[in-house]
């Protein structure tokens, strides 16, 4: 009941949709058609767990007064008038809910990834080393494709990004699509995985 | 007027979040924390409109589509997760979108290690891809760790280490572009639209 | 203390103050350097412009990315629907993210001012947010009916009422679809909608990800890409050079230095705007900055071998 009967639906539903790859019947689409229209019914509930488990964490910093829990209560704050604003004057282009994104939720996000920018070149400065020959290599293939994606390459001399597109169509094509080779035969491993009951680690808990 | 205000906001926060740059700070710690809270709250209102509404109320409640209450029921098991008595009931809705991992497995096949073996070898007419074939053969030798990396075959897979640091440092460039790019955003909007000075 | 130990031991924040300079001054005092377009981003307009003036075909772009990687994407939105307006090319547009709704909304609204008789619903139609968890519902679905898979826009009305949508029915009917993500989605699309329906995926990325999607691209999963703000500013130009004369692509014209140039002499007025050269200016920046960061790496091993040198003549091999 707890584990043997999740397991027997992803079994089942699983080899269903095997089925349905293979077999162009109108049984298969219409089995389709019924998981997509039951998908789309499940899924906006599960918005509420990564909802309650925010407030949740920052409800008990507040009630135990843990260290930094003043800046809790500006998380929550955030939350209910975001969520209350949305709701009030809707959600449209124009609307108060669209100023908060505009003024808030995008110079916040931006920034926060804009100050990777500063790190990564105090680590050119300080952690970039030719250690050995394969990271010698390594460093001058970066070298060239900088190079090679502005204009000063171009202004330079035209093999410089004539080098880069060899480096990116050939040697660098190569090793991505290694990677994406082994990526692919993984990804199918753990689909099967998943859909035999091997891999139970999605469905959390001990019992 | 509210454009305005607007953006003094927008410039006031991505200062605040560039001054972690001199070292942590109430600032930093009041717009990470106001970045956390807004991001969630945003969601609430959408989910709620484009999803909920649309797909599980209309349905149900105004087409009368009464077998939906069953997924609507599978829905609410969701939330049971928290319970540490009945957590195990959340398994179900959990397992149901997981079912589509069958689909998975015959196109993922397909389309990431067929098609892609396919191009890799298909057709052997000039050095390029020659050097290709090579390349991608001699880097899934090396992750290949059963057997051992000695004489011939050792040789042929050290290859694949020169191709994996080209790649890496083309990855590396193209990382460092990116990065960049979005410290130039942020200060196209600082200088443009807050200061006024590009136009 | 020594040369060698002083270069070693600067301190992070005035490479950070440098870096800063060398990304303010380019931006204030233009460089103008020029722009050369490359074949991933061609192949990708050509495909997007032969789609102009049908009524029966459109290019569906999936905006499943958050403000965090908007200085890279954000560009290439607006280029990509410049060149759809510009050329009367159909679009349809959708998110599967939240932000991304609200992205399209903004990208949306800031093209359509500048081309009033555009109009929603006839031109475009804006499918607006659908959840994560229908996204392979939705994908799928449309390769049957595309009315029937998203059933609604972003204002809730039923699509299959709207004018857009009389000639339209699935796949057949998209030209490509634009995945403009700062993440692996567009092998998503490739998988199932590609490889089921067979219909044509592009994407635009951020630069993180531009170097993974070469053996998609020449294997012709990928019909073309856009890597980061590089793409998007080579789209930028793309379209000034040809959609705004209404002329078609021309491989030989893009790459000949000399004709572009002709052609930003008589560019209309629009085409100038701040908001449609933003990835061109941008790449003065980037441009010092890559020679910067080069600088920095260059210093960085000097030092460190000088020093390394330094080490063994004191304490012998």
């Amino acid at each position: 009941m707890k584990r043997q009967i999740p397991l027997m639906i992803v079994l089942i539903l699983g080899l269903l949709f095997v089925a349905h790859v293979f077999i162009p019947s109108k049984i298969s689409t219409d089995y389709l058609e019924w998981f997509m229209k039951w998908t789309k019914v499940i899924g906006p509930f599960a918005i509420v767990l990564g909802v309650f488990s925010l407030v949740y964490v920052h409800y008990n910093k507040i009630k135990r007064k843990a260290p930094t829990w003043g800046y809790s209560i500006v998380t929550l704050t955030a939350l209910v008038v975001t969520t209350a604003v949305g709701f009030i004057w809707g959600i449209q282009e124009g609307t108060p809910y669209m100023w908060i994104f505009k003024n808030f939720n995008v110079p916040l996000g931006a920034t926060m990834f804009s100050l990777l920018a500063f790190y990564i070149a105090s680590a050119a400065y300080k952690a970039f080393r030719a250690r050995s020959i394969e990271a010698t290599v390594l460093l001058v293939a970066a070298i060239i494709v900088m190079l090679g994606r502005v204009s000063i390459g171009q202004a330079i001399t035209h093999w410089i990004p004539d080098i880069t597109e060899w480096i990116l169509n050939v040697p660098n094509l190569a090793a991505k699509r290694g990677i994406a080779l082994g990526v692919g035969l993984g990804m199918t491993a753990t689909s099967l995985k998943i859909m035999l009951g091997i891999e139970r680690s999605y469905l959390g808990g001990k019992d | 007027m509210t454009e305005t205000i607007g953006i003094w906001i927008a410039a006031f926060l991505t200062l605040c979040m560039f001054s972690f740059l001199y070292k942590d700070n109430p600032f930093y710690k009041f717009a990470e924390h106001l970045f956390v809270g807004v991001s969630m709250g945003y969601y609430i209102p959408y989910t709620y409109y484009n999803a909920f509404i649309p797909y599980a109320y209309n349905p149900l409640f105004l087409k009368k589509e009464y077998i939906l209450i069953i997924p609507f029921i599978i829905g609410f098991l969701y939330w049971f997760r928290f319970s540490s008595k009945f957590s195990w009931v959340s398994r179900y809705p959990i397992a149901f979108g997981m079912g589509m991992v069958g689909m998975g497995v015959p196109m993922s096949m397909h389309a990431t290690v067929l098609v892609q073996m396919r191009s890799m070898m298909l057709p052997l007419n000039n050095i390029n891809i020659i050097l290709i074939f090579i390349g991608t053969i001699s880097i899934l030798l090396y992750f290949f760790f059963s057997k051992a990396h000695e004489g011939v075959y050792g040789k042929f897979t050290s290859i694949g280490i020169w191709f994996m640091m080209v790649g890496f440092g083309a990855s590396f460039g193209y990382t460092v572009m990116a990065r960049i790019s979005l410290l130039i955003g942020r200060v196209q909007f600082l200088l443009g639209d807050w200061l006024g000075l590009i136009k | 203390m020594k040369f060698v130990d002083r270069i070693q031991k600067v301190d992070r924040r005035i490479i950070y103050v440098i870096l800063l300079l060398a990304v303010v001054l380019p931006l204030v005092f233009r460089l103008g350097f020029k722009t050369y377009t490359t074949t991933p981003v061609e192949n990708l307009y050509r495909h997007i412009d032969a789609a102009a003036g049908k009524d029966d075909v459109a290019v569906l772009m999936d905006f499943t990315h958050d403000p965090g990687v908007l200085p890279e994407l954000y560009p290439m939105d607006l280029a990509i629907l410049r060149h759809c307006f510009e050329r009367n090319i159909k679009v349809f547009t959708i998110s599967f993210l939240p932000q991304g709704a609200a992205i399209i909304q903004m990208a949306l609204s800031e093209v359509k001012e500048d081309y009033p008789n555009i109009e929603a619903n006839v031109d475009y139609c804006n499918f607006g947010f659908k959840p994560w968890s229908t996204k392979l519902p939705i994908m799928l679905g449309m390769g049957d009916d595309i009315a029937e898979a998203v059933e609604t826009n972003s204002e809730g009305l039923k699509l299959e009422n709207l004018p857009i949508m009389q000639n339209m029915k699935n796949y057949d009917n998209i030209q490509v679809v634009v995945e403009i993500s700062g993440s692996s989605m567009g092998q998503f699309w490739v998988t199932y909608a590609r490889a089921k329906f067979g219909v044509d995926v592009a994407v635009g990325l951020t630069a993180v990800m531009a170097a993974d999607v070469y053996p998609y691209l020449q294997s012709g999963q990928f019909v073309g890409s856009l890597g980061g703000l590089k793409g998007a500013a080579e789209y930028e130009q793309l379209v000034d050079i040809f959609a705004m004369y209404g002329n078609e692509f021309s491989k030989n014209y893009a790459r000949d230095q000399a004709w572009v140039e002709a052609q930003y002499e008589e560019l209309p007025e629009l085409a100038r705007l701040y908001k449609y050269n933003k990835a061109r200016i941008g790449m003065d920046a980037q441009a010092i900055v890559h020679v910067l960061i080069i600088f920095f790496i260059i210093l960085g091993n000097v030092g460190y071998f000088l020093d390394k040198r330094a080490q063994k003549k004191k304490f012998g091999k």
